[in-house]
């Protein structure tokens, strides 16, 4: 396996790409990072009534996600604790209790065994069903309508662990005095690459797009002087703190023309701004809006209202589970628009998101060679001119063309898998943020 | 008999009853003849990558459509695929098509540059008339792809048109295609993306 000292320093630029293919690497993951982290399960809107239910996965571990008669939420995982078969196998729907189909032990919304057929003749009465109950989801935390788990005790409070991303999460969460809404339905689709790849992506790289999606720009505009990406000299910034990364060119003016949602969207969009500017603010509204993970898989596009979750698979496969979010109180026929144009951008057949899976399963094949596994992948672009609480922008931040957020997002990573305490990384996480403040701006 | 989305869907909300969908019907020869061929030239028309042809058999108004679908209960069967404004894989108008077809010809499209080699498979196919004089036509099609070095793929499933009478002075074909919903098989795609028509 590969060895801690080849990934310890990986913050600092240079990336051994074993961790995408390391099958033994790829079970720590499964314990330290997505064991220890917090993770996104569910959107209030999934789960409308008492009985509610979507099955979903930290890692590779299937949880139930479940509305409770109270109202609030609740997750187990799905996995019976008989004999260890699933629970239950639909994706989504609504129960009274889920009754496995193995031998029929029947467990509550919360996951308590509430029945166990033949108790007496099979038991002779001498099972304790309370010590029998699925396996919970210890820590859940609700977040303006989005539910995250969490297996570990002794990992930061959701805000906390957020730290200055809430600022870049509330861009998107809190734009809307309605808040927003799921479209109903997952898309689901599995691409042969790392999980890593994407998630990081997203995190921290503009960079590709005027190069990866130059054919998605066409396919947008019928006018060919429209059909390309904002020229690189446009001012942008990428933040990056805790793992997690957000990154935006900043608008020149709130409502461009949108060839995927066209005017029925951006039309309403105008009439609307100001609730937006009021909510969140006018430079936050400008400079806030385009890529964005929350550590270690949970991500979103603002201006392609897509968000999704990075479900690993093994080392060399991703499933991909996306959603389309609106803003709840838009009008049907915006609600329509913005739905049509994140499909046609940012679904498996979208005409940005095909031509991404296409540069990630090409890295994971050649990854094949024993040679190419030995050789180091440049990360270093902005190296060391990061900046901190610039251009009204809270956290550590770097131009928009920049690898700064992956650095911190495989640093995170590093400082997880290498089985580090909570307390650790964050007495690391201060050193390195003084060290940061000696060094020359 | 089965020959759209409809009869789709309220087959499979009656499943647990008697269901109301006759499973055989027939229509005359020379309409199915002239139905399955216009869905073959088609087929051609995409696995020879003649695009601005293909686009010439849709009509202005045409709804493309696939939704995604999700593992149910066999209680909860009629929400298994996803209803209009819900979750879809693809849903354009001819606008947008034309705007694929733009990208998939303009040798930057890298999901398809170099280009996949497809192969359509296009079987089972029922015709119905509808009361507005166009056919309701129900298919199962097979695109087979294979991408690159040894990259492939598999596309199964269902799909529903709407094919509208055309005058064949106007295009060299008998019908347009007014609708089209695509039923995939799959609830998690495996495949790494949709860059190929289906």
């Amino acid at each position: 396996m590969i060895a801690d000292t080849d990934i310890a320093d990986i913050g600092s630029g240079l990336v051994n790409p074993q961790i995408y293919t390391d099958p033994d690497l790829y079970q720590l993951e499964l314990k330290n990072v997505f064991g220890r982290s917090w993770l996104f399960l569910a959107h209030d809107s999934q789960l409308p009534k008492a009985g509610s239910f979507v099955q979903t996965y930290m890692g590779e571990d299937p949880v139930l996600v479940v509305r409770q008669r109270d109202g609030s939420v609740k997750a187990f995982l799905n996995q019976c604790r008989h004999r260890g078969m699933r629970i239950c196998r639909a994706e989504a729907g609504t129960n009274r209790a889920f009754t496995c189909s193995y031998h029929g032990w029947a467990y509550d919304l919360e996951g308590n065994l509430i029945n166990v057929p033949a108790e007496q003749i099979a038991y002779r009465d001498e099972l304790d069903k309370k010590n029998w109950g699925a396996l919970k989801v210890p820590r859940i935390a609700c977040y303006k309508g989005f539910y995250f788990g969490c297996w570990s005790e002794d990992t930061p409070e959701f805000e906390d662990y957020l730290g200055d991303m809430i600022y870049y999460f509330d861009a998107v969460v809190d734009r809307w005095d309605s808040g927003l809404e799921l479209v109903t339905g997952t898309t689901k689709w599995v691409i042969d690459c790392n999980w890593k790849f994407a998630s990081e992506q997203f995190a921290s790289d503009m960079y590709h797009v005027p190069i990866s999606h130059a054919s998605a720009f066409i396919a947008l505009a019928d006018d060919p002087a429209q059909q390309m990406s904002p020229p690189y000299e446009a001012p942008g910034r990428q933040f990056a703190g805790n793992g997690h990364g957000s990154g935006s060119v900043w608008l020149p003016q709130f409502v461009l023309p949108d060839g995927a949602t066209g005017p029925a969207y951006t039309d309403w969009l105008e009439e609307n701004k100001e609730e937006v500017f009021r909510r969140i603010g006018v430079e936050r509204a400008h400079k806030v809006h385009a890529h964005n993970t929350i550590f270690p898989n949970f991500s979103w596009l603002g201006q392609s209202f897509t968000m999704r979750v990075w479900q690993p698979r093994g080392p060399g496969q991703v499933e991909v589970w996306a959603w389309t979010y609106l803003p709840k109180g838009a009008p049907d026929k915006v609600k329509d628009s913005v739905r049509q144009g994140t499909q046609r951008t940012f679904s498996p057949a979208g005409v940005f998101e095909t031509d991404d899976g296409e540069n990630w399963t090409e890295i994971q094949r050649v990854l094949r060679g024993y040679k190419a596994r030995q050789n180091l992948f440049n990360m270093q672009m902005g190296l060391g001119h990061e900046e901190r609480d610039v251009h009204g922008l809270p956290g550590r931040s770097n131009s928009v063309y920049a690898e700064t957020a992956a650095r911190g997002f495989y640093q995170r990573w590093s400082d997880l898998v290498r089985g580090l305490s909570w307390a650790q990384i964050t007495e690391l996480e201060q050193a390195r943020r003084a060290a940061e403040e000696v060094q020359p701006a | 008999m089965t020959a759209s989305i409809d009869d789709a869907r309220e087959a499979a909300a009656t499943s647990k009853a008697a269901a109301t969908v006759p499973a055989f019907r027939t229509i005359d020869a020379e309409t199915q003849h002239t139905v399955e061929q216009f869905l073959y030239a088609e087929a051609e028309l995409l696995d020879q990558h003649r695009y601005h042809e293909w686009l010439e058999l849709f009509a202005e108004d045409v709804h493309y459509w696939a939704p995604t679908r999700m593992t149910r209960t066999i209680r909860e069967r009629d929400r298994e695929i996803a209803a209009r404004g819900e979750s879809a894989f693809i849903e354009d108008d001819l606008h947008f098509l034309k705007g694929r077809v733009r990208r998939l010809t303009s040798g930057v499209s890298w999901s398809e540059e170099p280009p996949s080699r497809t192969r359509r498979l296009i079987t089972n196919v029922r015709a119905r008339p509808r009361d507005d004089g166009s056919l309701d036509v129900a298919c199962n099609f097979y695109v087979y792809r294979s991408r690159l070095e040894r990259h492939q793929d598999w596309f199964v499933g269902e799909r529903f048109d709407v094919l509208r009478p055309a005058p064949s002075s106007q295009t060299g074909y008998p019908f347009l295609i007014a609708d089209r919903t695509i039923v995939l098989d799959q609830s998690t795609l495996l495949a790494p993306s949709i860059s190929v028509f289906l």
